[in-house]
């Protein structure tokens, strides 16, 4: 009973109708994600629909989300187990070894999606002419900044990522005796004036006068969420006080324990680097005549004290700087040509596409050598004949 | 087969792990107020369509209760009215011109994190990358009105859309710090600029 279930499946999920189904799905998945990015931007309806591996869709009146569509996901998913159990079929003879390695290639190609999308880090990095820069920054993550700012020479940043703030709870900073208590995560909220009448859970800093109202999060590439927290610092037994930090306040509040001075900040999350870019120059040529931009470059010094390195590369459009496991590409600029905006991305997967790329077109090159040979065979003999 | 899948597990969840911990980094002073100093940012456009929005009314701390004989005045240009503020803002300006613009009054406590951070916050709301002191004061406009020294900004954003703020910063004898900002697309904005001026000259305490 289960044995011809189960091969009864096998044979449904390598079908060439399935194949069509999942194809089918995932071009009105495209046509569904290009109309949603309308609403939630490129990066949104990209989560939402293609890195997802079910849709989901919150209906006004419901108090929670219900599934509307498998995401690209779960379609990549099943498509790939339909590649495999296609490539399994392939008979291991000379004849069929291009064909083989046509679907091995697209296995390949498949797997650097998936890698891509549960692995890629999406930053940037802004640098003016001349100034050095050794992190990058995410476009949307927040974290709460806790810098230790004694040292006249050095900053201690301890960086809590929003994904723990939203947990709540009691945070241990690691190396100091201090403890954060997030008392409420906001990953998006308004701030206002506080009502005469109203109390604010903040008792420090600018906190206490300010109204702090959740608003949805929003994902479009023009708008920012302004994520802000109400923390308590604790050390040593003795409460800091509650503290608003929020992207909307520009200027950092601060306190001193023990003579060690620390600063809290709500910002863009920060990944500091073991080397440093320097921007040397940035070129932002034109079409003679014209506004038409012809080309942007940025040169920038590598500083790698690490592995003893210190080089100038230039980094063009389509030209990116792949280093240390980072690629980056020339993205942005700004202030009348003299700020340069890398986007850089972080896929561990990032070589998969080639390997299936190479594999796909030797797979075809073998398979119409084989084709061909058959072929002149053919002809071959029906003249002898 | 099975101890590679279990490892590739372990390994993701090792890695989800890691991005939710709290990291250390020990990293040489940066100057506030440089590029790169701890502030809000919008995130940069794809070349070509660097636009930037116009800030709204959330971006600054909770305003102080001006007493009625610190409290800023003005003159209001032809066709503007005026509504009492909402938020955090002390008042909201209607101009006679279409478009998509705004003109408002801010009332900030002390110095409000100080000149530097808060125009820096300004640029930062068009999309513009922060200056440092030396730039601050290259851009910087000084007027003198009845209410005390008034130092002017006027930004443009890069793009095809642009974004323009006009913005006035002056400190009133109560120790508050007032900002007066026109913002919005850059055309509207170059169209109410000159009433704006008009009404930043006309500022005064009594």
């Amino acid at each position: 009973m289960i044995k011809p279930l189960a091969l009864q499946t096998w044979k449904f999920l390598k079908s060439i109708q399935f194949t069509i189904v999942l194809l089918a799905l995932l071009m009105a998945l495209v046509l569904l994600c290009t109309l949603a990015q309308v609403e939630m931007g490129t990066a949104g309806a990209v989560n939402a629909y293609m890195r997802s591996f079910i849709v989901w869709r919150q209906f006004t009146g419901l108090p929670f989300p219900l599934p509307v569509f498998p995401g690209a996901a779960l379609v990549g998913l099943f498509l790939t187990i339909n590649l495999v159990a296609k490539t399994l079929d392939i008979p291991r003879t000379l004849a069929k070894s291009g064909l083989l390695l046509v679907h091995v290639g697209l296995v390949v190609l498949f797997a650097g999606e998936f890698v891509a999308g549960m692995m890629q880090v999406d930053t940037n990095m802004s640098i003016e002419v001349g100034q050095t820069v050794n992190y990058v920054q995410s476009y949307k993550n927040f974290e709460l900044a806790v810098i230790d700012v004694t040292d006249p020479t050095w900053d201690e940043v301890y960086s809590i990522p929003d994904t723990a703030l939203s947990r709540g709870g009691a945070i241990a900073i690691p190396g100091t005796p201090l403890t954060v208590n997030v008392k409420k995560y906001f990953a998006n909220a308004e701030l206002s004036n506080l009502p005469a009448g109203q109390t604010s859970p903040a008792t420090a800093g600018i906190g206490p006068g300010v109204l702090v109202v959740e608003q949805p999060t929003v994902t479009a590439e023009s708008e920012m969420n302004q994520a802000s927290a109400f923390v308590e610092p604790t050390a040593g037994g003795r409460s800091y006080g509650v503290w608003l930090a929020s992207a909307a306040i520009g200027a950092p509040q601060a306190f001193t324990h023990e003579g060690h001075t620390y600063q809290l900040a709500m910002r863009l999350r920060r990944f500091y680097l073991p080397y440093a870019f320097t921007l040397k120059q940035f070129r932002h040529d034109v079409y003679p005549g014209t506004d038409i931009p012809k080309n942007f470059s940025s040169l920038v010094q590598v500083v790698n004290p690490s592995q003893k390195e210190n080089r100038e590369v230039l980094i063009y459009m389509n030209q990116p700087l792949r280093y240390e496991g980072k690629t980056f590409y020339q993205a942005s600029f700004g202030k009348n040509d003299t700020l340069s905006v890398l986007s850089v991305v972080e896929n561990p997967g990032w070589l998969l596409p080639y390997v299936s790329c190479v594999l796909v077109s030797i797979g075809l090159l073998v398979h119409f050598a084989i084709v061909l040979r058959r072929s002149l065979k053919r002809r071959q003999d029906k003249k002898e004949a | 087969m099975r101890t590679l899948l279990a490892g590739v597990g372990l390994g993701l969840l090792a890695l989800g792990c890691q991005r939710d911990q709290v990291a250390h980094y020990r990293v040489p002073r940066e100057n506030q107020g440089a590029p790169g100093s701890p502030r809000p940012t919008a995130p940069p456009q794809p070349m070509g369509e660097r636009t930037g929005m116009p800030g709204g009314a959330s971006d600054v701390p909770p305003p102080p209760t001006p007493s009625a004989k610190a409290a800023l005045k003005w003159s209001l240009p032809k066709g503007w009215s005026e509504t009492p503020g909402e938020g955090m803002r002390f008042a909201t300006f209607k101009a006679p011109y279409g478009g998509k613009f705004e003109a408002t009054v801010v009332v900030l406590p002390g110095p409000a994190g100080g000149e530097l951070a808060n125009v820096n916050r300004w640029r930062g709301q068009i999309g513009l990358p922060p200056l440092d002191e030396p730039g601050l004061a290259k851009s910087r406009t000084a007027l003198k009105t009845r209410a005390g020294a008034l130092n002017i900004y006027d930004f443009t954003s890069e793009g095809k859309v642009k974004s323009r703020m006009v913005a006035g910063y002056i400190s009133t004898p109560d120790g508050n710090t007032w900002f007066l900002k026109l913002t919005g697309d850059a055309g509207p904005v170059t169209k109410a600029k000159s009433d704006f001026t008009h009404l930043l000259e006309s500022l005064h305490l009594d």
